[in-house]
């Protein structure tokens, strides 16, 4: 009681990380539930790796051409930023262009995924520059969130927060019924790119703060426990956000009062709540069946 | 294009990746027609109904239609089937997607189109279903679902591609007995693809006979003349 006491008070230590950490775990999984609709949770994976090696390479090219950045400073971040976002909204236009043939989808995924994990890991050894800082930043270091970082978070996140909202019937639409969109003279080439841009921002922004791991668990997990317990499209998101945000926070204080890694903790409070509403749903149904003569 | 024409095929041709599948179609549909687009499995009804709709590119040729397309839409029926159970969405909300045709990015779902869906839904004979989960239902049921969404189109024309596919024989009734009553009450325009011969022989007035790359339109009477299907079908007379 006292740690969510201490937590709660205006003067923690460690605020602006458990901001930053409801933050990423409310918006990711808004974003989510179209991962899970469309059938694109594998690009969950790829893309904040993919994301991560844009950061080593924006890195290593500054390295190369300009010399060493300096840590903690605007221009560090803004190459993470330029980095990350540019390699995950071309990796998502790709994969995505190719989202219609299902045959190979898997390989293609899976191919970006190795291609991208083994890039980081090159990128980074042939920076002499690199460090603990910057392998802490390719993993996501909530911790160090500052606060102008978590401000931009706040201000690039409710932007995607309210387009997801004012545009949701042409996203529903183009994501459910492609077909009839076209037949409703829809620009559907230009709903599908901006939801693939709010996306790839999402990651981006999602990635730099709390890592690829957090990043995915969260596009993903959230969604997949509130498609147990919706029926419809608006519930569903904002069901997917709540989880987001409650599971990030109960992972937070997990996190601070156990002694564990933030990241994990986060994911694994998530994936419980996973487990534990499938179970329930399949001891209804069993319990259902077994009424029904 | 005559003056009841809703939609006129000049010369057309339709395929995909540059592969022909129809080729110099030419044809009209007229105002409060209503139409079987048949043939043989793999034929091209399918591709001739997503050319009409607008679905595929035209490789040659051109559909002129006497609607405004942006203020009326067609209404489209598609087969269920195509159509993803993972999307958590209620009846309503799937016969209210229906009116989005006239709805620009930012404007609001209004209470008229909730009025108008739930009318639509009405009509179909669902109304008692609104908020059941659209995946819950029965094939019939979901085929009924999307007509009203269609129907909340308000168009002029109404394609389906193969309503009845799947469906028993009890429901297979229903939906025809609407669609029917549809252009015999309302006046819409009908044009499904079937294979439903014998059922579709009793209710449309003419037929699209599509094969080997032709399509071909004429009275029911005359394309499915009973020796003319023998010819086709052989003794094979009830289903293509």
């Amino acid at each position: 009681m006292n740690t969510l006491v201490e937590i709660l008070s205006p003067n923690f230590l460690l605020r602006q990380a458990l901001i930053g950490s409801v933050l990423v775990g409310l918006v990711c999984p808004l974003v989510g539930v179209y991962f899970v609709l469309r059938r694109m949770i594998f690009l969950g994976v790829a893309l904040p790796q993919l994301s991560a090696a844009g950061i080593a390479c924006s890195f290593f090219i500054y390295r190369v051409l300009v010399g060493p950045h300096q840590h903690f400073e605007l221009t560090e971040r803004g190459l993470a930023m330029i980095g990350s976002f540019s390699f995950t909204l071309a990796g998502l236009l790709i994969l995505a262009a190719f989202e219609r043939h299902r045959e190979t989808v898997e390989a293609r995924i899976g191919i970006t995924y190795a291609i991208a994990a083994a890039a980081t890991i090159l990128f980074v050894a042939a920076d002499p520059g690199a460090d603990a800082h910057m392998v802490s930043l390719l993993k996501g270091d909530i911790l160090a969130t500052t606060s102008t970082s978590l401000g931009v978070l706040a201000g690039v996140f409710s932007t995607i927060v309210l387009m997801m909202f004012a545009f949701r019937k042409e996203f529903l639409l183009v994501s459910f019924d492609r077909d009839l969109a076209i037949v409703f003279r829809k620009r559907v080439g230009f709903w599908d790119s901006l939801l693939y841009l709010l996306i790839g921002t999402t990651i981006s922004l999602g990635v730099m703060t709390a890592g690829p791991l957090v990043t995915f668990g969260f596009l993903v997990v959230p969604p997949l426990t509130a498609r147990l317990v919706t029926q419809r499209m608006l519930t569903f998101s904002l069901v997917a956000a709540g989880l987001g945000a409650v599971t990030a926070f109960v992972g937070f204080y997990c996190a601070y009062r156990f002694d564990m890694p933030l990241g994990p903790a986060e994911v694994a409070v998530a994936s419980l709540v996973l487990v534990a509403v499938a179970a329930a749903g399949a001891v209804r149904h069993a319990a259902d069946r077994w009424r029904t003569p | 294009m005559t003056n009841t024409a809703l939609l006129q095929l000049r010369d057309l041709s339709l395929g995909y990746d540059g592969r022909v599948v129809l080729e110099s179609v030419s044809l009209s549909i007229e105002r409060g027609e209503f139409l079987a687009l048949l043939g043989p499995n793999g034929a091209g009804k399918t591709t001739l109904l997503r050319g009409m709709l607008g679905l595929i590119p035209v490789l040659a040729g051109q559909i002129e239609y006497g609607f405004d397309r942006l203020a009326h839409p067609p209404g489209y029926v598609p087969q269920r089937e195509t159509l993803d159970p993972i999307f958590p969405l209620t009846v309503f909300e799937v016969v209210l997607m229906g009116t989005y045709a006239r709805l620009a990015p930012l404007q609001k779902v209004r209470q008229r189109n909730r009025q108008l869906a739930a009318l639509c839904l009405e009509q179909v004979g669902l109304a008692h279903l609104a908020n059941r989960p659209f995946w819950a239902l029965s094939g019939g049921q979901k085929q009924r679902v999307l007509i009203a969404r269609a129907l909340a189109v308000e168009p002029e024309i109404l394609l389906l591609d193969e309503p009845t596919s799947g469906v028993d024989p009890g429901a297979t009734s229903a939906i025809m007995d609407l669609i029917a009553r549809l252009n015999h009450e309302r006046g819409l325009t009908v044009v499904l693809v079937s294979h439903h011969l014998r059922l579709v022989r009793s209710l449309v007035r003419s037929v699209i006979w599509v094969e080997e790359g032709r399509a071909t339109k004429g009275s029911t009477d005359r394309i499915l003349a009973p020796e003319r299907v023998a010819d086709i079908f052989g003794t094979l007379t009830g289903t293509v």
